[in-house]
C-alpha cells in the first residue's frame, strides 16, 4: 500500500551556533493508508517537530519528508498550504476552533480557503457535523460549547476536506476521561472506515488505542510497535 | 476565500467588539463628519452671494468711480455712443438722514435714472419701484430697502406714506424684497435729479450700469469704455485710472475661486482628521494581529494562503473605516443641515461629496490596513499556532 507519509533519514536543529538544539535526529518512518499510529514521547522528544513536518507545517533540515507523495523541501508556501489544505485533516490538544463563528462555518471554513462554493461548502460541513452528531449544534460559537463538543466539531472539520491523514495533537488532553474516551472510540470507528490516523500524545493509555506506536526520545525513534493481528 | 465571507467575518469581530471598533472608527466619523459640514459651509456660504451677484445680470458691467468726482453725466453721453452698448443707467449717491414717524436713521440714498429699473431689474416686495421718473423728474418719491424699512418701523401698509429724507418729504412707493437683490441692504431710491437737488453734486455719478447687446462682447466692450474712460478722463501710461469697471462674471469668477478655496482648505484640515483616523485604524489592527495570532495560526494550518490572510485583515480594515466613514457622512449632513439653518443657505445633498468621502475613507482603510494585514499573512504557522 502506499505510504502516506515517508521520512528518510530526517533532522531539524533549531537556533544556531553554540544554541543548537537537534530536535529530530535521523528519523526513517513509514505510515501507510489506514494505518492508526500514535506517536508517543515525553516532552522534549521531538514530537511536536514530528507533528509540524507531518503535518506540513515546517521543513526538515535535511532528510526527506514526503506527504502524500509530495517532497516538503521541494514546496513553497504557497504550495505547502494547499497540501495541508488537502492532505492533513488537523485536530489540536484546545480544539483550536475558529472565534466569533458558528460550529457550522469552523467546519465549512478549510472549503471557503480551498475556494469551494460558500452554499456547497456549507452543505458538506452540515453532512459533517450530522455524522458525528452535533447537527442541532451547528449555530453555536466555540463558547457555547462543552469540551467534547468541541472537539467534535474540530473533528468535523478535519474530515470535510477527506484529506489524507487525520493529524491529532494531544486530542484528549485537554477533556475528562470519559469524554476523551469517547473522542478514542471515534478515531477507532474512523480507522476502521479506512481513515489513517496520526496521534501525537504522551499518555500510554491513548497510545494503547492506536494500532501503532513509535516511540521517540531526544530526537530519536527508538521503539516501533505493531499490534499483532 | 471569499470576500463576502471575509466581509461577515468582520461585520462579526466589530459587533463583537463594539467599544474597541467604536472608539477605532472615531477618528474617521470625526476626519468624515469634519469634511462633509466644513465643505458644506463652504459652499453654501459662498453659493449665496454668487446667486445674488446673478442677480446682476451677465450682460451688464459696472463702472464705479474711485473718488466722489470721477465719472460724469457727459461720460455717460459718450458711453452710450460706444459699440454694442445697449442701455446705460446713472447713479448717484449720498448719505441722509431718513425720517419716519416712529423712527429715523442714516442711510444710503441712490437717485437712479428710468432707465435703472430695466438694467438692475430690482425685486419688489410691495408697490412699485420708481414709475417713469423722466416724466417725473424732480419727484419727490422714495424706494425702500426692506431691510431699511424695517429700521423705520415701516410695513407693507405704509406705501403713499410720508417720510423725511433730511428736512423734505417724500411719499414711499415702494419696498424691496431684499433677499434676492444684491448692494440694495439699507438703501433707499430716488429718482436722479431728485438726488442731484438734495444728496448729491451734479455732473458727478458714484456708478454707471451698462448693459450691452449680448453677454459674450462683455469684455470688449469693458476694453472699449476703458480706454475711451482713460482718454476722457487724460490717464495715459502707468497712472492709476480714477474708475474701476467690473462685469457680473469677474464676480462670479472671483468668487468661484474663493469657494475652491475654501472648500480646499477646510478639506484639507478635514482630511487631516482622517489621516489621523487611519493611523488609529492602522494601531489598532496591528495589535488585534498580535492578539489573533493564534486564530491566524489555526487559518494557516487548516490552509489559508498568505494572500486570504491579508485579504481578510485588510476587508476588516476597510470595513472598520468605511462604517466609520457612513457614520461619518450621516452625522455630518446632519451638522450641515443645521449649519444651513443657522446660516441662512440652502442645504443640497451633495451625491459627489458622499462619495468621495466614502471613496477617502475606503482610501485609507486599505492605506492604512496594508501593513497589519501583512504582519499577519507573514506570519510562521507553526510559531503563530504555539503563540499563547
Amino acid at each position: 500500500m502506499a505510504a502516506v507519509v515517508e521520512m528518510s533519514n530526517v533532522t531539524k536543529t533549531y537556533g544556531e551556533g553554540s544554541s543548537i538544539v537537534k530536535a529530530l535526529d535521523g528519523v526513517d518512518i513509514r505510515i501507510k493508508k489506514g494505518e492508526f499510529v500514535a506517536i508517543v514521547g515525553a516532552s522534549g522528544s521531538g514530537k511536536s517537530t514530528m507533528m509540524n513536518l507531518i503535518g506540513c507545517l515546517d521543513r526538515p533540515t535535511t532528510g526527506v519528508v514526503k506527504v502524500a507523495g509530495e517532497d516538503l523541501s521541494e514546496l513553497n508556501d504557497k504550495k505547502l498550504t494547499s497540501l495541508r489544505n488537502y492532505a492533513i485533516g488537523f485536530v489540536f490538544q484546545s480544539f483550536f476552533l475558529l472565534p466569533k463563528t458558528d460550529a457550522l462555518d469552523n467546519v465549512a471554513t478549510p472549503l471557503f480557503y480551498r475556494g469551494v462554493p460558500a452554499k456547497e461548502a456549507r452543505f458538506r460541513a452540515m453532512e459533517m457535523l450530522t455524522k458525528l452528531g452535533m447537527e442541532d449544534r451547528y449555530s453555536h460559537q466555540s463558547t457555547e460549547l462543552s469540551g467534547g463538543q468541541q472537539q467534535r466539531v474540530a473533528i468535523a472539520r478535519a474530515l470535510v476536506t477527506e484529506p489524507s491523514l487525520i493529524l491529532a495533537d494531544e486530542p484528549t488532553g485537554a477533556l475528562d476521561s470519559k469524554t476523551g474516551k469517547q473522542v478514542m472510540d471515534l478515531f477507532a470507528d474512523l480507522n476502521d472506515e479506512g481513515k489513517t490516523i496520526v496521534l501525537i500524545t504522551h499518555d500510554l493509555d491513548v497510545a494503547k488505542r492506536a494500532t501503532r506506536r513509535i516511540t521517540l526520545k531526544d530526537g530519536k525513534v527508538i521503539n516501533d510497535e505493531r499490534d499483532k493481528k | 476565500m471569499n470576500i463576502l465571507i471575509a466581509a461577515r467575518l468582520a461585520f462579526a469581530r466589530i459587533l463583537a467588539t463594539k467599544t474597541r471598533s467604536g472608539l477605532t472608527m472615531l477618528g474617521i466619523i470625526i476626519g468624515v463628519m469634519a469634511l462633509i459640514a466644513l465643505v458644506s459651509v463652504a459652499k453654501g456660504a459662498t453659493s449665496g452671494i454668487q446667486d445674488q451677484f446673478k442677480g446682476l445680470g451677465a450682460r451688464n458691467l459696472t463702472i464705479t468711480g474711485t473718488t466722489n468726482q470721477s465719472i460724469t453725466v457727459d461720460d455717460v453721453i459718450e458711453i452710450a455712443r460706444e459699440p454694442g452698448v445697449d442701455i446705460v443707467s446713472e447713479t448717484v449717491s449720498g448719505r441722509a438722514t431718513i425720517s419716519s414717524n416712529q423712527a429715523s436713521t442714516r442711510a444710503q440714498v441712490i437717485g437712479v435714472d428710468s432707465d435703472y429699473k430695466t438694467v438692475v431689474d430690482p425685486d419688489i416686495f410691495v408697490g412699485s419701484f420708481l414709475p417713469n421718473v423722466e416724466n417725473t423728474k424732480n419727484a419727490r418719491l422714495i424706494v425702500l430697502s426692506s431691510s431699511l424699512a424695517s429700521d423705520l418701523e415701516l410695513d407693507a401698509y405704509s406705501i403713499n406714506s410720508t417720510i423725511a429724507v433730511g428736512s423734505t418729504e417724500f411719499t414711499v412707493v415702494g419696498i424691496l424684497d431684499d433677499a434676492d437683490g444684491f448692494g440694495t441692504q439699507g438703501s433707499a431710491y430716488i429718482p436722479l435729479d431728485t438726488a442731484f437737488k438734495y444728496v448729491a453734486v451734479p455732473p458727478y455719478l458714484s456708478s454707471i450700469t451698462v448693459q450691452t447687446t449680448n453677454e459674450e462682447i462683455v469684455p470688449e466692450v469693458t476694453a472699449n469704455l476703458t480706454s475711451l474712460l482713460k482718454a476722457r478722463h487724460n490717464i495715459s501710461g502707468e497712472r492709476e485710472a480714477d474708475f474701476v469697471i467690473v462685469d457680473a462674471s469677474q464676480l462670479l469668477d472671483a468668487i468661484g475661486t474663493v469657494q475652491q478655496f475654501l472648500s480646499l482648505l477646510l478639506g484639507g484640515i478635514a482630511s487631516i482628521s482622517l489621516v489621523v483616523g487611519g493611523i488609529g485604524i492602522m494601531n489598532i489592527m496591528l495589535v488585534s494581529v498580535r492578539e489573533r495570532t493564534r486564530e491566524i495560526g489555526i487559518r494557516r494550518a487548516i490552509g489559508a494562503q498568505q494572500s486570504q490572510i491579508l485579504t481578510q485583515f485588510l476587508i476588516e480594515a476597510i470595513v472598520l473605516s468605511l462604517v466609520g466613514g457612513i457614520i461619518g457622512v450621516i452625522i455630518g449632513e446632519i451638522v450641515a443641515y443645521f449649519l444651513a439653518q443657522l446660516g441662512e443657505w440652502n442645504f443640497a445633498l451633495s451625491p459627489t461629496m458622499i462619495l468621495a468621502s466614502l471613496g477617502f475613507s475606503m482610501f485609507i482603510g486599505v492605506v492604512f490596513g496594508v501593513w497589519p494585514a501583512r504582519t499577519a499573512s507573514k506570519l510562521k504557522p507553526v510559531e503563530a499556532l504555539r503563540f499563547e
